[in-house]
């Protein structure tokens, strides 16, 4: 007989760090990322009986959390006050860059940064979760529910974009707001 | 030779250790002829480490207190748990027993606790034990400084028991956050690679002794006794009766170390 569902806590506890990470990307700002967060491991408690024991917990939350994301958005949108929180538009004040966590603020690392928040936020999720949190392009699509191709090329084209600003990165003083 | 035509995406993969060897091969016989190329994949390289650079500190930022609920099981399901004890007795007497300590655990929950000592023993078991490579962070090699490291981190002095006459070898240690207090974790593996963790922790001033407990939690059999200065758990995947004769086994050497070394 099946002993009662339930989540590995210690797991759980392991993975916010990651969580909130990556919702800090996607939402570009603490306070909702941590809603994001919140929302993602309720709906992980409600969902626990889908969770294969013994499979990575972490990717698990991580398409969870997409998914809720996705919905926020969805809801966002059609609530005409909102902005759209692709980085095409101007503006990008929502996307701050954690400067304050620097070791050394280096201009260019800067510029790379604020360019990482100006990519559309389909672009910088694969991003972070290629580059950063070192996903198999395998676990990116399933996170993203997106073909490995889609994965491939979203990543080719915000690492080009990325490359080209480094390249041009002009040593003038960047207008981001350092928190020390 | 050209193997080739390189595709942008061949370069992101090569970057990203994902591509089949013999196309990285293919990739890196460009790179040692093709400057530009070379320095674009260099490029990419740098962007990856500039993003961890910037982003991994945002790891150890203190978890709000929200978050840390949100990771426990919500009460609506701790309610539904209570229920779970009373189907379970009803199909095995062992489960019966196991699930009256859940009704007991759901009860601690309530009272804030995050989670039990048997429980949280379990899960952490579960989580190292698994870990094939690295289960420990001291190997039984370094036994005398793991145990002092140990004894130093716990605020007093631990053993390592010697299980070897039930087949399990010292693997060798780690400390582990308990749920209350910093926990030492010794694991132990037989002749079959099945491990077993030993956990020990300092008792909080005024709980009570509980004699020898057992309970199944997410499949890791736990028997755990508590005395008037330490808690103890031995967890593993083993059937109940060796569980219970390789914890009588840990409780007396641990009875003898205690009386040797007063704290």
């Amino acid at each position: 007989m099946p002993t009662e569902p339930s989540l590995p806590h210690p797991e759980l506890l392991a993975a916010i760090p990651r969580l909130r990470r990556y919702a800090r990307v996607l939402t570009g700002e603490s306070t909702r990322a941590d809603d994001l967060v919140q929302e993602t491991l309720a709906r992980a408690w409600e969902k626990r009986r889908l969770w294969a024991a013994g499979t990575d917990l972490r990717a698990w939350l991580f398409t969870i959390m997409h998914n809720v994301f996705v919905n926020q958005r969805a809801l966002a949108r059609r609530d005409a006050q909102n902005v759209s929180l692709d980085g095409d538009e101007d503006g990008n004040a929502a996307w701050q860059i954690p400067v304050r966590a620097m070791q050394q603020t280096r201009v260019e690392l800067m510029e790379v940064l604020r360019e990482v928040g100006r990519l559309p936020v389909d672009q910088r999720a694969v991003l972070v979760l290629a580059a950063v949190e070192e996903m198999r392009y395998e676990e990116i699509a399933a996170v993203l529910s997106i073909p490995v191709g889609t994965v491939m090329s979203r990543l080719s084209r915000a690492r080009e974009k990325l490359r080209r600003v480094a390249q041009a990165a002009p040593s003038e003083p960047s207008t981001l707001k350092i928190v020390k | 030779m050209n193997p080739l035509p390189l595709t942008d995406a061949d370069l992101n993969a090569y970057v990203d250790g994902a591509l089949a060897p013999a196309r990285a091969a293919d990739v890196e016989q460009v790179l040692a002829r093709d400057a530009a190329i070379a320095t674009r994949v260099a490029d990419m390289r740098q962007q990856n480490s500039i993003l961890r650079e910037a982003l991994d500190p945002w790891l150890s930022d203190p978890i709000p207190p929200a978050l840390l609920d949100a990771a426990r099981m919500p009460r609506a399901a701790v309610r539904w748990r209570r229920f779970a004890p009373y189907f379970a007795a009803a199909a095995t007497l062992l489960l019966g027993v196991a699930s009256g300590w859940s009704l007991r655990d759901a009860t601690l929950e309530h009272g804030g606790t995050p989670t039990t000592f048997a429980r949280q023993a379990a899960l952490t078991h579960a989580l190292y034990a698994g870990d094939v490579n690295r289960p420990v962070e001291i190997w039984a090699a370094e036994e005398k400084r793991l145990v002092t490291w140990l004894s130093k981190r716990l605020g007093f002095g631990v053993h390592a028991p010697d299980l070897n006459g039930a087949g399990f070898a010292l693997v060798g240690g780690r400390l582990v956050a308990g749920n209350e207090r910093p926990t030492a974790l010794f694991m132990y593996e037989n002749a079959d690679k099945q491990r077993l963790s030993l956990q020990v922790r300092k008792q909080p001033p005024g709980t009570s002794d509980v004699a020898f407990r057992y309970a199944v939690e997410d499949g890791v059999g736990v028997f755990y006794w508590i005395d008037e200065v330490c808690a103890y758990a031995l967890s593993g995947q083993l059937d109940r009766a060796q569980m219970l004769t390789i914890g009588r086994a840990v409780y007396a050497q641990l009875a003898v170390a205690e009386t040797a070394t007063p704290k």
